[in-house]
């Protein structure tokens, strides 16, 4: 069986899968060490900081950020389609995402990278 | 012999044009073992004529007579009456169709969502000699779930994804595609990708399950779907 074209929205179908599955695994992650789960406590600017400004978090708060703005903006793009039938308006929305997504990525990414403990 | 009240959708396009149609109560003695399409013969037989409805075989294999019975989309034919549970019942035409009189809507948009997919099997290696084309047992086991259904629209009529986008293939031409393209002796993938592989197709799909829930043969629809992502899926990577 040949799959010769691109898709209608297979990838867009396979990153949501693939997101959703990384989202759940970092938000424990992320829930076990910063927030101390399940105990609680110790979320002060001196616990946290020092984390922060490795490298290794750096790296996975990027990754969070990304999946997180992939899935939610997909998320979003999915109910435009659905719910606005004009070709012309759904091209704006499609173009305002990006954007979108592109400030926000770019505001996560001037606060993650240069932190400094 | 109980007493049943009937509230059933009424449009009558002559009378009726430019409104949301109405609802007319009928209310009737309903004999023991009567399904909902017994209760509609009565009514038009006996009490008002003009009620119009599909109907066909009464056995639940031909998929005439969908509707939405107390707001849940099933035959009307396999519907028991006392099985409802109330002595008020609703009957209301497929939703997500234009309705043409009463309970009739127009299926024209369901069945040209089943040709894209080209619902039949496509060869081009001739068969054996004088020999039918042999599936294993294994093989026509895939089949099962998928081969059954009776196209009464009750699976994409309950699809919101098809209420909001009309263009949307729906549980029911993508489990016949699925239907084929799982079938050993079909080649016709090729043909058949194009409408399935669309933004208006087997991705669109939000797995909501409602047609799961409206089929009135059981049979899963969503499953098909995935099984179809599934070797799309495999196929690419």
């Amino acid at each position: 069986m040949k799959f010769p074209r691109t898709s209608g929205g297979f990838y867009a179908w396979l990153f949501q899968r693939l997101t959703g599955i990384l989202l759940v695994i970092l938000l424990i992650i992320h829930f076990a060490i910063t927030h101390n789960f399940p105990k609680g406590g110790g979320v002060t600017y001196a616990a946290v900081a020092p984390r922060l400004a490795t490298a290794t978090w750096k790296v996975f708060d990027l990754t969070f950020l990304v999946c997180a703005l992939f899935h939610g903006l997909n998320g979003v793009w999915m109910v435009v389609q659905d719910y606005v039938h004009s070709e012309t308006a759904q091209t704006w929305i499609f173009y305002a995402l990006c954007t979108l997504g592109l400030i926000l990525l770019v505001l996560g990414a001037i606060t993650v990278i240069p932190f400094k403990a | 012999m109980a007493e049943y009240i009937f509230r059933i959708f009424r449009y009558d396009p002559e009378k009726d044009e430019g409104t949301k149609g109405r609802v007319q109560e009928y209310k009737i003695e309903v004999e023991k073992g009567w399904t909902v399409l017994d209760a509609l013969n009565y009514i038009k037989w006996h009490v008002d004529g003009s009620l119009s409805y599909r109907r066909a075989c009464r056995h639940g294999i031909c998929g005439s007579c969908g509707m939405t019975i107390n707001g849940k989309n099933t035959i009307a034919c396999e519907q028991q009456v006392a099985d409802l549970g109330t002595q008020v019942i609703t009957v209301e035409p497929l939703r997500g169709f234009r309705v043409i009189k009463d309970l009739i809507v127009d299926m024209e948009p369901f069945y040209d969502k089943l040709y894209a997919i080209k619902p039949y099997l496509i060869t081009y290696t001739p068969p054996p000699t004088d020999k039918e084309r042999l599936q294993s047992p294994e093989d026509r086991k895939l089949l099962d779930g998928k081969y059954e259904c009776i196209l009464c629209a009750c699976c994409t009529s309950s699809c919101p994804t098809y209420w909001a986008d009309k263009e949307f293939l729906g549980p029911n031409a993508l489990m016949k595609a699925a239907r084929f393209v799982l079938d050993s002796r079909d080649e016709g993938w090729e043909e058949r990708v194009n409408a399935i592989d669309d933004k208006h197709g087997v991705w669109r799909c939000h797995t909501i399950f409602n047609c799961v829930e409206a089929c009135p043969k059981e049979l899963n629809a969503t499953r098909a779907i995935v099984e179809l992502r599934r070797l799309m899926l495999k196929g690419r990577l």
